[in-house]
Formats: C-alpha cells, sequence, structure tokens
C-alpha cells in the first residue's frame, strides 16, 4: 500500500507506464503464440481445427484428450466463405478445417488442403459407401476430406396458417403471407432459391439474364420476409412464436420446434428440387500438426461418437454404423424421417459452393434489400 | 527559448539549438510511442491496405488481382442502391444523435445542478451498467421486448391501446432507431455530464442579476460553455452508427438495414475489393466529418466575447 501511496516523478511515472506497455505486447505475442508438440513415438499434443460447432461433443474430445493425449484447438467457423479466407490468410496456422460440398476442391485448386486416401483409416469402413465416392471429393491425388454430415435446404410451414400445403418454391412469393417468412441471411443462398423457384439449372452459376430472373423473384420474397435470420435459432424462435409461417432452414427444424414448445410445423422439398450441402473435415497443406490428424480422425469419427452426435444436432451423418447405433437406440423413425439411411439423396440435391455468378447474386441482394 | 520542465530556460548555443531542440521534442514525445505505434499498425497500415484493395479487383474465382481500377468506387456511386442506403444511414444517425443529446443533455443538467455528489455517482453507474452486458444479449433483449409477442406488445394489448400486436416497434426503421437511441444514449450522457460537471452555475446567477432570462442564459452563457461536450457526445453516437451492423440485422428485418449490413455481404461473397472500395468510402466520410465537428471543440470564451 505504501508504495502506491509514493509519489513518483514524471519520469519515474513514464517509465513505468511504457514498462507496463510493453510488458502487456509481449504477453499478447505470446498468448498468440501456438505450443508446437515435440516428436513422439506415438504422436501427442495439440492441433488447431477450424469447424463447426455441431462437428463435435465436449465430451468426445475430452475423451480423446484422455486416452491419445490428442487436443484440439478449436476456432468457431461462420461460413465457407470465412473458412476459406481465413485459411488463406493463416495457412499452416490451421490443421483441420472443415468444409461444404464444392468448397472442398476450391480449397484443393487453391493448394490450401492435402488429397489423401481416407482408407488408410480403419474408421472410413464405417462409412456408407457412397461417401468414400464422391466424385466431386476424388482427385487422382486421393481424396479430399473425411465425410461427415449432409442437408437439403427445406422449406417448413405452420399448418395452422399455411393451407393448402405447399410443394414448390413458389409458396415464399405467396402475397397473403406477407411478413410471414423467415430466411438465413445468406445474401448467395438466397438468391440460389429464387432461382430454383424461376428453374434455373445451375444457382451459382448463372448468366446475367438468369441474374435478372432471380432478382425479379427477390423483389417479389422481400414483402412476405419477416427478417433474414442470423443463425438457425433465429428461425427457431419465429416459428416458435408464430411470428413466422413459413421458413427455410436445415433438417430437424420441425423437432427444434416441438422441443422449444412450439406448434406442429412440417418441412418438405420442394418439386423444383433443392439447395443442400454436405461437409467434410480437410488436412490442411501447410499444417504443423498433421501427425495427429489421422489418428482423431480414427477416435473422433467412430459410430458410438457420430449417433451421439445425431441424436445431439438431429441431421444426417455419413456414417452408416452409426445409423445401426441409432436404431438399436429407438431413434429409427427420426433417423429415416431425416434421411439418414438414404445419403444418396445427396446426388438429387444442387450443391452448396463457390461459383462464378457470386459476385452477382450479392449485387442482386444488396440491390433489393437496399434502400 | 524552449522552457525546461521546471519553467526556466535552457540556454544553447545558436548552432546546435535546432538539434537540441529536437532532441527535447523526442524527449517529450517518447510517451506517446505506444499509442503511436498502435495507430500506425492497427489503423493506419490496414487503412493503407484497404485502399490500395479498393484499387485492385476480385476474379470470378475470388483471386485478387492488382488491376489497378477505380471500377469498386464507380459500381458504389453509379447504383442508386447503395447511394440511397448511405443517406438513409446518415439520417438514422442524425436521428438517433438528436434524440440522445436531447434526452441526455436535461438528464446531466439535473444530475450535475440538482443531485448530491454520493447519488451522481449512484445515477452514473446505473447508466453504465448496461456496458456490463454484451452489446449483442442487449440487441437480443430488445428483440424479445419489441417483438410481437413481447413485453411491449403485451402491455399494449393488455392496457388495451392495440386489439392485436403492433409490428410498428420491429423489423423495420423505428425498431432500429429505438434500440440505437438505447443503446449509444450512455455515451452521450457520459460526455455532456462531463462538460457540464465543469460549469459554474453562478454565471447564470449573475446573467440573471444583469436582466438575462433564464433561456437567454442557458443559451448564451451555458451551452457555448459546454459546446464540446455536446460535439463529444455528436461524435460518440453519430460516427459509431455509420458503421452499426449488429442492432439493424437483428430488430431492422428488410426495411431497417444500414449500409453496413450491405458491406458484410461482399465479405460473405469473398468480394473484398468492393468491400474495401465500400470502406474506405465510409472512413472518407467520417474523416470530413471529424474534421468539422473538431473545429467546433474550442470552448467560446463568453467573458471576452463583445
Amino acid at each position: 500500500m505504501d508504495l502506491l501511496r509514493k509519489p513518483y516523478s514524471r519520469r519515474q511515472f513514464l517509465q513505468v507506464t511504457a514498462g507496463v506497455s510493453a510488458g502487456a505486447i509481449a504477453a499478447a505475442c505470446q498468448a498468440g503464440a501456438s505450443p508446437t508438440p515435440g516428436p513422439t513415438a506415438k504422436p501427442e499434443g495439440t492441433f488447431n481445427w477450424m469447424t463447426w460447432s455441431d462437428h463435435y461433443i465436449a465430451e468426445q474430445l475430452d475423451e480423446i484428450k484422455k486416452t491419445a493425449k490428442i487436443s484440439t484447438n478449436i476456432t468457431e467457423l461462420a461460413d465457407n466463405a470465412d473458412g476459406f479466407a481465413k485459411l488463406k490468410e493463416v495457412k499452416g496456422q490451421l490443421d483441420v478445417i472443415s468444409g461444404d460440398a464444392l468448397w472442398v476442391p476450391k480449397y484443393f485448386e487453391e493448394g490450401l488442403i492435402d488429397a489423401w486416401d481416407i482408407n488408410s483409416l480403419e474408421v472410413a469402413k464405417q462409412l456408407y459407401s457412397i461417401a468414400r465416392e464422391f466424385t466431386i471429393w476424388t482427385k487422382p491425388e486421393g481424396y479430399l476430406g473425411y465425410p461427415f454430415g449432409w442437408s437439403p435446404i427445406l422449406i417448413t410451414y405452420n399448418p395452422k396458417y399455411v393451407s393448402p400445403a405447399p410443394d414448390s418454391w413458389q409458396a415464399l412469393l405467396d402475397p397473403k403471407y406477407k411478413g410471414k417468412i423467415v430466411t438465413e441471411n445468406q445474401p448467395v443462398e438466397v438468391v440460389a432459391y429464387m432461382a430454383k423457384a424461376a428453374g434455373i439449372k445451375d444457382p451459382y452459376n448463372m448468366s446475367e439474364a438468369e441474374l435478372a430472373q432471380a432478382k425479379e423473384l427477390l423483389l417479389r420474397l422481400k414483402p412476405n420476409v419477416l427478417k433474414l435470420a442470423q443463425q438457425n435459432t433465429d428461425t427457431v424462435a419465429a416459428l416458435v412464436s408464430e411470428e413466422a409461417w413459413i421458413a427455410t432452414s436445415n433438417l430437424g427444424t420441425e423437432d427444434r420446434v416441438k422441443d422449444g414448445g412450439g406448434p406442429e410445423v412440417i418441412s418438405f422439398i420442394p418439386k423444383e428440387g433443392t439447395i443442400g450441402w454436405m461437409d467434410a473435415e480437410m488436412i490442411v497443406k501447410e499444417g504443423k500438426n498433421k501427425a495427429l490428424i489421422r489418428p482423431f480422425l480414427e477416435l473422433a469419427e467412430q459410430a458410438e461418437w457420430i449417433a451421439q452426435n445425431f441424436i445431439d444436432y438431429g441431421r444426417p451423418l455419413f456414417n452408416e454404423k452409426a445409423y445401426q447405433i441409432l436404431v438399436d437406440k429407438g431413434e429409427k423413425e427420426r433417423a429415416d424421417r431425416y434421411f439418414y439411411n438414404k445419403p444418396e439423396t445427396v446426388q438429387t440435391m444442387t450443391l452448396k459452393g463457390p461459383g462464378l455468378s457470386t459476385q452477382g447474386a450479392i449485387n442482386v441482394f444488396n440491390e433489393v434489400f437496399g434502400a | 527559448m524552449p522552457p525546461n520542465s521546471a519553467g526556466g530556460a535552457i540556454v544553447v548555443p545558436p548552432a546546435t539549438g535546432l538539434a537540441v531542440r529536437a532532441k527535447v521534442g523526442l524527449v517529450r514525445a517518447w510517451p506517446f510511442l505506444p499509442a503511436g505505434l498502435m495507430l500506425a499498425l492497427l489503423f493506419l497500415v490496414p487503412m493503407a491496405v484497404m485502399v490500395v484493395f479498393s484499387l485492385w479487383r476480385t476474379t470470378p474465382d475470388f483471386d485478387i488481382v492488382p488491376d489497378w481500377t477505380l471500377d469498386n468506387y464507380a459500381y458504389f456511386f453509379n447504383t442508386p442502391t447503395y447511394v440511397r442506403t448511405l443517406l438513409k444511414t446518415l439520417i438514422m444517425a442524425a436521428a438517433v444523435t438528436a434524440a440522445g443529446i436531447a434526452a441526455a443533455f436535461p438528464f446531466a443538467y439535473f444530475l450535475v445542478r440538482y443531485v448530491s455528489p454520493r447519488w451522481q455517482r449512484a445515477v452514473l453507474l446505473a447508466v453504465i451498467v448496461p456496458f456490463w452486458t454484451s452489446y449483442l444479449l442487449r440487441a437480443y433483449a430488445w428483440q424479445a421486448i419489441l417483438g410481437p409477442k413481447g413485453a411491449l406488445n403485451q402491455l399494449l394489448t393488455g392496457i388495451g391501446v392495440t386489439d392485436e400486436p403492433s409490428r410498428l416497434f420491429i423489423y423495420d426503421n423505428p425498431g432500429v432507431w429505438l434500440v440505437l437511441v438505447y443503446v449509444y444514449f450512455p455515451f452521450a450522457a457520459l460526455a455532456i455530464y462531463a462538460s457540464l460537471e465543469k460549469f459554474d452555475f453562478t454565471q447564470l446567477n449573475a446573467a440573471q442579476d444583469l436582466g438575462a432570462r433564464p433561456d437567454q442564459a442557458l443559451l448564451h452563457i451555458l451551452l457555448p460553455q459546454v459546446r464540446p461536450g455536446l460535439i463529444t457526445a455528436c461524435i460518440f453516437v453519430f460516427i459509431p452508427i455509420l458503421g452499426e451492423f449488429l442492432t439493424p440485422a437483428l430488430v431492422g428485418g428488410t426495411e431497417g438495414l444500414l449500409i453496413a449490413n450491405l458491406i458484410v455481404n461482399f465479405f460473405r461473397g469473398l468480394q473484398y475489393t468492393t468491400m474495401a472500395a465500400f470502406c474506405f468510402i465510409i472512413a472518407a466520410l467520417v474523416t470530413v466529418l471529424l474534421v468539422i465537428f473538431r473545429r467546433y471543440l474550442q470552448v467560446e470564451d463568453v467573458v471576452a466575447r463583445t
């Protein structure tokens, strides 16, 4: 306490504050540095993983850390564009990154990830065979990622207010649903939905004329949109409170609405076809902890964990053995309703990915939703 | 001759005077080094990178190529949506600033003049308390308050003002305005309070003794002296709103979006060069506004005024 009461000269004060500033900067630099595990016979250490929060369960990571001494340093992934941009910047500071569908080959073309033989993992035998053979992920050098989950984008509606039962993207454009629709705040995807409604074949690679068609429908959609949801929980909340009668969503929204105390809602795949995603874990080319990745995947992708992941997060995953566990646990009805046993559905979806009309789609979205 | 720290004079030979002055200047300036470095590294360098990016272009493959062009700027000014949205953002910022100051000034005046110092501290703490929770949580809380099934609508329907929940308060511009006024009120209140606290209120009595009406005393004695506080409040409220993204995204629906909400879409689509140009336009606008505000930051000497 005496120290605090002691009068300081200006010089002393400045020296102290400069010292504190330098210390703070040094501490910040130190905190940013990533420890590198030393070489051991059996790989142990920590690797850096950029992924979505539904790709893992806390107990799963704790268990792997305890048994195999492999820990994860996880960075939340906002979306594919975000991950792609960040990996291009930080490269080897990440070891694994999750990505969707056509984004995966994009990472490879940019030289950011490795192609490898996923069949070298024993756990890969638990996958549906279709998941080991997706053409878009197959390169002469190997496979581009370890397949994880997938989902089509659905339209979910509240039958109390929406009738007759819709079967098309056109339902979103019906003026009687003014201010009653919630859609994700994902400009490229929302424009792609309108492209689907217009019957355009490739919503991510549209011509100028096709973009104009999509824009026309987007202008009709705008008055119907209550809000652009920042995340899935916003969509679910709007359906639960019955603020929204219709929403675009992933699989499982019915259950989440029900769990939230909301009304019974129904989901369907529009007759014009839909957009969808399927994701994979990619090994970063310049990752400094590559030796940890395959042992980690071998443990993390085991059917027991994947079955638990389905129970927790509710969307189909590519692990076939986990389906059997779900059946044994009495989850068959839910798993089948979520197409878990029909991975071939993936081939009927327009897969999410970077396209040649991305800039055009954003311009269209901004021009419609701006003032 | 430069005075030394004790207030005396340093006598130097004329030939070395410049060097000594430079040395003295450097010695005095070094405390600014940490802040200067931070400003350079975290503001000036990123700003320079942004300007360079804004003059390049993005290929359909999302590669940024150094083809020098003004196309990104031309796109902004040639697309009425962006110009209109920027104007709307300026109007929103002005409306929020006006409302914030209109609410904060009487609040701070009452606090300084009529509340004991002990209670002043308590009230100021209450003003600051919202900062203890995250902005995101506060914005989400407003969603719950203003929504069709929110507290406000329940109150209005409960007391019979409306028959059914009103959409007036959320998913449109009024909702954005209301939440922004709430979010930025403490900034305005604290800036004005700090200024009023230094004001000698006996000057108002003196002015009235000399025949001024109360409104004249306020206008000609008080306001000129607290002008820096008012301008600071304007800066703290108006400028950040030009970059507001979260509140419009959460409570603005499709009608209440501001310019930052459109800019962030370019990021989502990896259109960094367009994004950089749009951001630079906002940054340039902010700089111009700061220069304008700075002109009014000097306290007016009401005693010496003729």
